[in-house]
């Protein structure tokens, strides 16, 4: 009985930890009406100063999407989100266009500085460059000239679209097409920026790439749109992070990314996305509906590592086509939902050219009264001649009200390729908790121990600077959920 | 003309099936036939087979003694249809057989729709408390038609307390005519009742089936169905277990071995709904020439259903570039203290294993039929009829040399 009033009390704990990013910045903004037609996607464009090409685009997606219906198929109950209530276009005002990330408004610079991307020392010691996306518009992008001189291109994807023209117009829409899904289509239609990258032929992007986005407008709803081009034999690794303001509304993120790995490049793509869950009792919380994809051509290869905290409801599908013979696609995941968090994610890894592999690594832990969905596809074509999958699903069960799904779909179509999967579902032993306690190790340390070593493989793909985030989300995330 | 009219005009026919479960027919035509659009039938698709004309429930025609006994494994008292009706019933002391009357059957899709509508053939077994019975009982159903027919059958077997009963069950078509048979079992096991169903499904080419198989387990009761799929142009098995007591065990294995267009899809079903019972399901599949295989496994652990252990492995071989496997593991659990897996492979014999054989002089073909059998072993083993284990390995062993040689 003991136990059953700590735990209590440690459930206590947990559910009164506060968001730590849920905190709004008070900056003017150029905020556009509510609602969507023809005409907000005529506006966005407007302001976004773009070619007739991208305009042309974006009105074709719009109208696909007017005929779309929004799918239901996955295993989440969420209320339908008015697609006339949502914000489409909100920036913070700023006058000039800066060159340097000295010149941000004190305001904006605060902010980067609670969510831990200190802008100075991530200078001083030259390691990671950032594009900053708050609500629709990239707000910075740095060491934008140090990678200029490697034939680098990272800005934001409206720059891109003025500036790089031919690059964008090659390849947008290419991976994830705009009539792929409802989201896709929606985002297509009014994405208002984001990041993109482009790794010239050969060249080792010296850095880590990262773009860090935030919803801060109340209302809002974020379309960000990602487009990765790694050239031939070049690699490049891009980190994603995320953040929302505490609000009892539920906002919509529809993001898509695209990645394109030319022959014998390498791209790993790393998240640790962690929106606004919503609060003890499910009110408010961001939907977090992602369309993410990378092609892989000959020899090249994709690696997405994700950590999923946050959101409210997600519903993510990192995928690889692996196109090209010898292509590798990697998913690693860790996803944690608590009190009434839904999460269903997965991946597809569709393998077309011979020799092609892919592993699966993906880690659920379900707390409270959450819902924590695996769902993902294999599928072998008859021309994969000798391809290969490996994936392993585990899920770790935290308490009596939780539930834990895997559905995966595995298609083979010839007889040279190996695919092996597999899936647990279980709880922590109470004979391993015993174990630690009797070495001295609390109970709640003990949990903390034993989830990190669960979720290690995947951690352990993260790159430094994430991995150490990572490992205190998740810590956040748990505390005290033991069940 | 394809079945759906067929069954619509026969409906006007019969108007009496109107009547009888008119919710049922009418749920039926509301819904048609399952498309791959329906999540169920993903990759199984019954276009082919409901374009022909059949003859719908047709009398057909009469057999004689030896095709009787070359239809029959020949292991114990045999109960056997014929063209849908009942030719023989066996008395067994203990056990009563009975032609099926219900006139209320449950369904819960359109398949099932369709059986409840108008099926009225079919056996009612009943064991009663505390009977033993140990020699196999088998059932035959027998199709012998100068046209292409459509067969309904409503079974139901009931084990009461502590009773058990091991039971094979074939389905044979006598002639090349097309055979489209849509038959649905309902098994019921009290407490303490014990189980064992074999399906024998060495079918011929002209032979399409979906059967629809469904036990409710009461506490302390055991139950196996094995499933030996080892031929037949479609194919489709859907079995569900409801756990509704504690301490219930569950079992379902199965072997699965096609060859030229032969298709095969087996969808489980296990539903936890109380505590501490356990499931193991371990299906092993082998497919050469163009045939298709799917698996589609689900377990479903209800909250509240503590100590549960769930076990589920698929594993497949396949032997050409044109034959496919789709396979589906699922797990939904909603209750933390539990043990569930599923695993599924697919892939080819082990290249190392075949050298070594083929270092000790044995040949190619051998090793691999040795070790093809050897991968499907596992599953036979389960069945625990001695007579119907060597039965069976005879029909597996002479599918398997057909296989490895094309």
């Amino acid at each position: 009985m003991r136990e059953k009033n700590s735990e209590d009390e440690l459930l206590e704990q947990v559910t009164s930890t506060e968001y730590k990013y849920g905190f709004t910045t008070k900056i003017a903004s150029d905020t556009i009406a509510k609602g969507l037609s023809e005409d907000v996607v005529r506006l966005i464009s407007k302001k976004k100063e773009e070619p007739q090409w991208m305009l042309d685009y974006r009105l074709k997606a719009y109208h696909a999407w007017l005929e779309m219906e929004e799918p239901d198929w996955a295993n989440v109950n969420y209320p339908k989100p008015d697609y006339q209530e949502i914000i489409y276009y909100s920036a913070p005002k700023q006058k000039k266009k800066l060159n340097s990330l000295d010149d941000l408004d004190p305001e904006l610079k605060k902010t980067f500085d609670k969510l831990g991307i200190s802008i100075n020392e991530q200078k001083r010691l030259s390691g990671v460059a950032v594009d900053i996306v708050m609500d629709s518009v990239s707000v910075a992008t740095s060491f934008k000239s140090k990678l200029a001189e490697l034939g680098i291109i990272f800005c934001s994807i409206s720059e891109a679209i003025k500036e790089h023209t031919e690059l964008v117009k090659k390849y947008l829409g290419t991976v994830v097409p705009a009539r792929d899904n409802f989201f896709s289509a929606l985002n297509a239609a009014v994405f208002s920026d984001g990041s993109f990258c482009y790794i010239p032929k050969g060249s080792k992007c010296p850095m880590e790439l990262s773009t860090y986005f935030r919803i801060n407008e109340a209302g809002t709803g974020q379309f960000e749109r990602t487009l990765l081009i790694a050239d031939e034999g070049s690699y490049v690794s891009y980190l994603e992070g995320c953040t929302a303001p505490q609000r009892d509304e539920n906002q919509l993120h529809a993001a898509v990314v695209e990645l394109i790995a030319l022959d014998n490049a390498e791209i790993k793509y790393s998240t640790v996305q962690n929106w606004y869950p919503g609060d003890k009792d499910g009110k408010g919380g961001v939907f977090n509906f992602v369309t993410k994809r990378g092609v892989c051509y000959k020899n090249s290869k994709i690696s997405w590592t994700q950590v999923e905290t946050g959101s409210a409801v997600t519903w993510k599908y990192p995928s690889c086509i692996l196109k090209g013979d010898n292509s590798v696609g990697e998913f690693f995941s860790v996803a944690v939902t608590n009190n009434l968090q839904q999460a269903d994610t997965g991946t597809k890894m569709i393998h077309l050219g011979k020799n092609s592999k892919s592993t699966i690594i993906a880690k659920g832990i379900c707390a409270g009264k959450s819902n924590g969905s695996y769902r993902g596809l294999v599928q072998i074509s008859k021309g994969a001649k000798n391809s290969r999958n490996f994936s392993q699903c585990d899920s770790l069960l935290m308490g009596d009200k939780c539930g834990s799904h895997t559905f995966p779909y595995i298609e083979v179509k010839n007889s040279s390729s190996k695919v092996e999967h597999e899936a647990t579902t279980s709880k922590i032993g109470e004979d391993q908790i015993f174990y630690c306690n009797q070495r001295g190790i609390g109970t709640e340390e003990a949990i903390a121990m034993i989830v990190n070593g669960y979720c290690k493989d995947v951690l352990s793909q993260l790159p430094m600077e994430f991995a150490v985030e990572a490992q205190k989300l998740l810590e956040i995330s748990l505390e005290g959920s033991v069940g | 003309m394809g079945l759906l009219e067929g069954i619509k005009k026969y409906s006007q026919e019969n108007p009496a099936i109107n009547t009888q479960n008119k919710e049922a027919f009418s749920m039926f035509l509301e819904l048609g036939f399952p498309t791959k659009n329906d999540e169920e039938w993903k990759y199984t698709s019954l276009k082919k087979i409901i374009s022909k004309e059949y003859k719908i429930e047709n009398k057909g025609e009469k057999i004689n003694e030896n095709e009787i006994t070359e239809s029959s494994l020949g292991l114990g008292e045999k109960i056997i249809f014929l063209n849908g009706e009942l030719l023989r019933n066996p008395e067994i002391s203990g056990v009563t057989v009975t032609k099926k009357t219900n006139n209320n059957p449950k369904y819960h899709d359109a398949i099932t729709a369709l059986n409840a509508a108008y099926a009225k053939n079919g056996y009612n077994i009943v064991v009663k408390k505390n009977t033993q019975i140990t020699e196999p009982l088998e059932i035959l159903f027998l199709t012998k038609n100068a046209s292409n027919n459509f067969i309904q059958y409503n079974n139901s077997i009931l084990l009461q307390e502590n009773s058990s009963i091991k039971i094979l069950e074939n389905i044979k078509n006598l002639t090349q005519n097309l055979c489209f048979t849509n038959t649905k079992t309902e098994i019921k096991i009290n407490n303490g009742g014990v189980l064992e169903l074999n399906k024998i499904q060495d079918y011929s080419d002209s032979q399409f089936l979906i059967d629809n198989t469904n036990i409710v387990q009461d506490s302390k009761s055991c139950s196996t169905i094995n499933t030996m799929l080892l031929g037949g142009a479609f194919t489709r098995n859907n079995l569900s277990f409801i756990q509704n007591g504690a301490h219930c065990e569950s079992n379902m294995n199965g072997i699965t071995v096609l060859n030229n267009n032969e298709f095969g899809d087996h969808h489980t079903y296990i539903d936890h709904k109380n505590e501490k019972c356990e499931s193991n399901e371990m299906y092993k599949g082998v497919y050469a020439g163009k045939s298709n295989g799917v698996f589609n496994g689900k377990i479903m652990v209800r909250p509240d259903a503590q100590k549960i252990n769930a076990f589920q492995a698929n594993n497949n071989l396949l032997l050409s570039d044109d034959c496919s496997i789709n396979s589906k593991p699922q797990l939904e659990i909603y209750a933390d203290d539990v043990k569930c897996s599923h695993g599924c492979t697919i892939g080819q014999l082990d290249e190392k294993a075949l050298f070594y054989m083929r270092t000790r002089g044995i040949s190619e073909k051998d090793a691999r039929q040795i070790l093809t059998f050897a991968f499907v072993a596992e599953a036979l083993e389960k069945i625990t009829v001695p007579s119907l284990y060597e039965k069976s390995k005879a029909l597996i062993e002479a599918k398997l040399n057909v296989s490895l040689s094309i």
